[in-house]
């Protein structure tokens, strides 16, 4: 086994009927790791984290805690600590107790247990709270409270289910970087179970993608991000141009490509082999360039006269809809900056596509 | 007897109330037999608390004390048989559900008579007990017509009243908070004691009072599965009724029960009102 290994998952399978099974699912999760598991919902990512907590059982697999084999434990005897969607506070205890749960079940002495109850409090930043029911805390303050209940036992491993998701937006994302701090700070190894991508990339070290029960690409948010391994990556983690297209061309400067939609393209990257030359390519919205219509540059391979479809203003953020010659249409996404200022629908515009940009894909 | 004067006493006016047709054509009959009172009247138009102090008479105390104990059994039996049943349905899938409300109610919908026949068939003294007993050699026991079979039928009938508050308030409980209790390290039982015991108390609470409320007003099941020397306050108000007619005394036996009862409400809902501040608000 690797040094450094925390949380090893082996071929992690859950049948529940003959139609309806999750995995194989293979990961690793290092010492001290954020570590997340992202899909769309019903892609299985919330069953894995239950099958680690121990509330489901493996039909096939292995877990292992630092080389310890995991899954066949009462969830009661696991050590990884699990903060609920829905908080799940007890609310017949105040909030004091409700952090004291574990201890007082690990019969830690009444007064190590208010001093730790207390550092603890301390720590997400609630400690005048101690007093309180949880029906009387808004959801933030609930959502610490949950999360001090499972870091005061110091778990080996801390893991959150949708942690954020019934929080307002300004709330979550005040939460997700505070979330992110103090895991930081503790360097507690955690896995983070979420749909939103933003909350993903912002948060982990390293992501698991996961679609239909299986994973897509396991890697850092950039390399998730930059270097999708399928379409559905590139697709589900932040928008995107995905196009169809054939090989036409192949040398030692590159690859050029054409789409459905008649664009012929030069790219830089590695070709992916592909029987009979078809392929999907990725364009991110936010890497085409905008210009005014002009001469043609020398050395701009990648330029294309395009009209502008229409505009979508999101204050930060310019969404265009473009139509190109031959009928292909693209999405880019400008700053709200002055070059952007002048723009307008139905105007003609260039767009160039740096050849770095250009992500080909498997279909 | 006079409406007038029989109002001037609360016991008198329920008991002139509840028969008061029936109580002319008694009197007519002259079959009164009680000879303490008139023997042309069942009730006679004085005020008197004889028949209160007389619940303090050995025979009455033993009485109630044997009534309010088979009801304390039979709320206990229920509570401890009905905690895991109400446990199963509550969170069962809706067919296993339906099945199990289905067997739950059953006992309600066959007539007591029938189904204490259907007890002697299993408790009597050649009884499907008795004969396993003998089958692997033991003495058999004597179980018809003892307290023991009393508290059998009761628990019998009445375990609805049990399992149906305790289902309602378990069901409302959400499963998160069971397995939050055992990722932070509770044993399945020790889950139980610390969460779904005290979030599930309005519901046991309501469980109890509703089975010891009919348990100890029960009438039928004690008359034909209990010894007739160990009756309850049911039997003893029925008899004084009907055949000592010595409607004031079954008068003062009937209020005490409901006092009784009612006082038992008002502390269950001094509890539950204050349990009911910690439930769940979602």
């Amino acid at each position: 086994m690797p040094a450094g290994v925390e949380l090893d998952v082996r071929g992690l399978t859950k049948r529940y009927s003959s139609q309806v099974s999750v995995g194989p699912i293979s990961f690793e999760v290092r010492e001290g790791e954020f570590f997340s598991l992202l899909g769309p919902s019903g892609c299985g990512k919330t069953t894995t984290l239950r099958c680690i907590a121990g509330f489901e059982t493996l039909s096939a697999g292995s877990i292992s805690l630092r080389g310890v084999r995991l899954d066949d434990r009462p969830p009661h005897r696991r050590d990884v600590g699990l903060v609920f969607q829905n908080y799940a506070l007890f609310p017949h205890l105040d909030v004091f107790d409700n952090v004291a749960f574990g201890l007082r079940l690990r019969r830690v002495p009444t007064v190590q247990t208010r001093e730790r109850v207390g550092r603890m409090l301390e720590l997400v930043g609630l400690p005048e709270m101690a007093g309180r029911f949880p029906s009387q805390l808004s959801g933030g303050q609930q959502q610490r409270i949950a999360i001090a209940r499972s870091l005061v036992l110091e778990p080996r491993i801390l893991m959150f289910d949708e942690p954020l998701s019934n929080l307002d937006f300004k709330l979550r994302i005040q939460m997700r970087d505070e979330l992110r701090r103090l895991q930081r700070r503790l360097g507690k190894t955690s896995i983070y179970v979420t749909h939103d991508q933003t909350e993903a990339l912002a948060l982990s070290d390293r992501i698991a993608v996961l679609s239909h029960e299986k994973i897509e690409q396991i890697g850092t948010p950039a390399e998730i991000y930059e270097r999708p391994a399928t379409a559905f990556v590139a697709d589900f983690i932040g928008s995107s141009n995905l196009l169809q297209a054939r090989i036409v061309e192949r040398n030692e400067r590159g690859t050029v490509i054409e789409t459905q939609g008649g664009l012929r393209l030069y790219c830089a990257g590695g070709a992916v082999d592909s029987a009979g030359g078809d392929i999907s390519v990725l364009l991110r919205p936010e890497r085409i360039r905008v210009a005014v219509a002009g001469p043609a540059e020398e050395g701009e391979p990648n330029r294309f006269p395009a009209r502008i479809a229409e505009i979508t203003y999101l204050g930060e953020d310019l969404h265009l809809n473009l139509e190109l010659a031959g009928g292909q249409s693209l999405r880019a996404a400008l700053k709200n900056s002055i070059a952007a200022a002048g723009l307008a629908p139905a105007q003609q515009v260039h767009i160039v596509v740096d050849p770095d940009d250009i992500r080909l894909l498997h279909t | 007897m006079g409406a007038a004067a029989a109002l001037g006493d609360p016991r008198r006016a329920l008991c002139a109330l509840s028969v008061g047709a029936a109580d002319r054509a008694v009197c007519q009959c002259g079959a009164v037999q009680c000879p303490r009172l008139s023997p042309t009247k069942v009730v006679l138009p004085e005020l008197t608390f004889a028949n209160y102090l007389k619940i303090f008479d050995p025979y009455y105390a033993r009485l109630f004390g044997r009534t309010l104990r088979l009801g304390l059994v039979t709320t206990a039996i229920c509570a401890v048989l009905g905690y895991p049943l109400a446990y199963f349905l509550a969170r069962a899938r809706p067919r296993v559900l339906a099945l199990g409300l289905f067997l739950l109610i059953m006992p309600l919908m066959v007539s007591t008579v029938i189904r204490v026949f259907g007890w002697i068939v299993i408790l009597g003294r050649k009884g499907m007990v008795n004969q396993a007993l003998v089958a692997v050699g033991l003495e058999p026991v004597k179980l018809l017509y003892t307290e023991t079979a009393v508290v059998i039928g009761l628990v019998n009938i009445f375990m609805p009243f049990m399992v149906l508050p305790l289902m309602a308030s378990i069901e409302r409980i959400p499963p998160s908070l069971e397995e939050a209790a055992q990722n932070l390290g509770a044993s399945w039982p020790q889950m139980f004691l610390r969460t779904i015991m005290p979030l599930s108390l309005p519901g046991l609470i309501s469980g109890c009072l509703l089975v010891y409320s009919v348990s100890i007003s029960a009438f039928v099941t004690p008359a034909l599965m209990g010894s007739p020397r160990e009756r309850m306050v049911g039997q003893q108000i029925y008899d004084e009724v009907l055949v000592s007619f010595n409607w004031p005394s079954a008068a003062s036996l009937a209020i005490t029960l409901v006092l009784f009862t009612l006082l038992l409400l008002f502390a269950a809902l001094r509890v539950t009102r204050r349990a009911g501040r910690l439930e769940i608000r979602q």
